[in-house]
């Protein structure tokens, strides 16, 4: 990963360093899901007690976790733009697409909390647990798959209001015009 | 009294400050984000899953969909924890338990508590479709585009895991 970064750094470091021009390979977002793996453990956030631990006020790591991470993240990507960075696998200018607001947010995000309560885990935590060696995790990953599934068959042949899990509105060549956001 | 909660909790080991591991975090998002241009989000691996199995709604391009690279972050997630544990003090083992707090919520049961599990799950599956996203895409990574329908969601998520922890807790007659 401290290739990575290095590499990152040369890329974004603006003129003349050529970025890749080509999408990450696949080992790179997988050597990525590891690290962030690791980062989640070390952070508590594999701890299923400290899901209950937060929300009975008991114990706020988890809160520090997401606030810390926020604002870290808010701070860095912000410094990143006024930057001008370019993605290092892409080339377009790290430009990221806000999810947008849709009409099943708040209801989706009340139920996905309560699902978050019950069973201690979030879709990305859930899958590191279970690789820590947690079974629990791996009724809950079960759980995640169907309801996803189960959305997906209710959802098709619907008009729905587009997910927009789009990333990068420059994940394209920065030669071309951005592609439309659907985000927008 | 926190005692119990804090001896719960102890049994993590080497857990890192929160704010030592937000920043991490914080910092992980940025750089995923700088080198690879996509923005950290995990739900919509399920749906990538769900895709490749047949489910014609998550291939669809419009809706974001048939973006391979998400099942490759979320395969890294299972090896990342196992280094994880083998590199913890206690090292790799099967754990039946899920600690203290929600070993005295949850039904003790197997069957019961893996069906507790498994309904927890699909709320967390539907909930996240419709939300667009879940913990990763909305509360870290999109608090941290400043993005207001993510700090929406994000409140949504609090809410609804402060019902259910706080009904459980109370239904339970679990103790701190």
């Amino acid at each position: 990963m401290a290739a990575d970064e290095a590499r990152a750094g040369m890329g974004a470091a603006g003129a003349g360093a050529a970025p890749h021009g080509h999408p990450a390979p696949a080992i790179a977002f997988l050597l990525f899901g590891m690290l962030f793996a690791l980062l989640l453990s070390k952070a508590g956030a594999t701890t299923y007690d400290y899901y209950a631990a937060l929300f009975l006020f008991r114990d706020l790591q988890l809160m520090w976790v997401i606030g810390a991470g926020a604002l870290t993240g808010a701070l860095l990507i912000a410094l990143l733009r006024a930057a001008g960075a370019r993605v290092w696998w892409g080339g377009g200018r790290v430009e990221p697409a806000g999810k947008p607001m849709r009409r099943g947010l708040l209801p989706g995000a009340l139920l996905l909390g309560l699902g978050w309560g019950l069973a201690g885990a979030c879709p990305g935590t859930v899958l590191v647990m279970a690789g820590e060696g947690k079974t629990s995790a791996l009724w809950t990953i079960a759980g995640v798959g169907l309801g996803t599934w189960l959305y997906g068959l209710l959802a098709r042949g619907r008009a729905v209001e587009p997910e927009a899990t789009v990333d990068n509105q420059a994940n394209a060549p920065a030669s071309a015009a951005p592609p439309p956001s659907p985000g927008v | 009294m926190g005692d119990a909660a804090a001896g719960a909790l102890q049994a993590a080991g080497d857990v890192w400050p929160g704010w030592l591991g937000g920043v991490a975090i914080g910092v992980f998002t940025t750089l995923f984000l700088w080198a690879t241009g996509r923005v950290l989000g995990l739900s919509s691996a399920y749906g990538e899953a769900c895709g490749a199995l047949g489910v014609g709604y998550f291939r669809r391009t419009d809706q974001g969909f048939g973006q391979r690279w998400r099942l490759w972050f979320a395969a890294g997630l299972p090896l990342g924890g196992a280094v994880a544990a083998l590199l913890g003090a206690e090292g790799w083992s099967v754990q039946t338990s899920m600690g203290t707090l929600y070993e005295s919520m949850l039904p003790a049961q197997d069957a019961a508590r893996a069906a507790v599990l498994a309904l927890g799950g699909a709320c967390i599956g539907v909930g996240a479709r419709m939300a667009g996203g879940c913990q990763s895409g909305h509360s870290i990574a999109g608090l941290a585009l400043l993005n207001p329908p993510s700090l929406v969601a994000s409140i949504g998520f609090f809410v609804g895991g402060i019902v259910m922890v706080q009904g459980l807790f109370a239904l339970s007659g679990a103790t701190l």
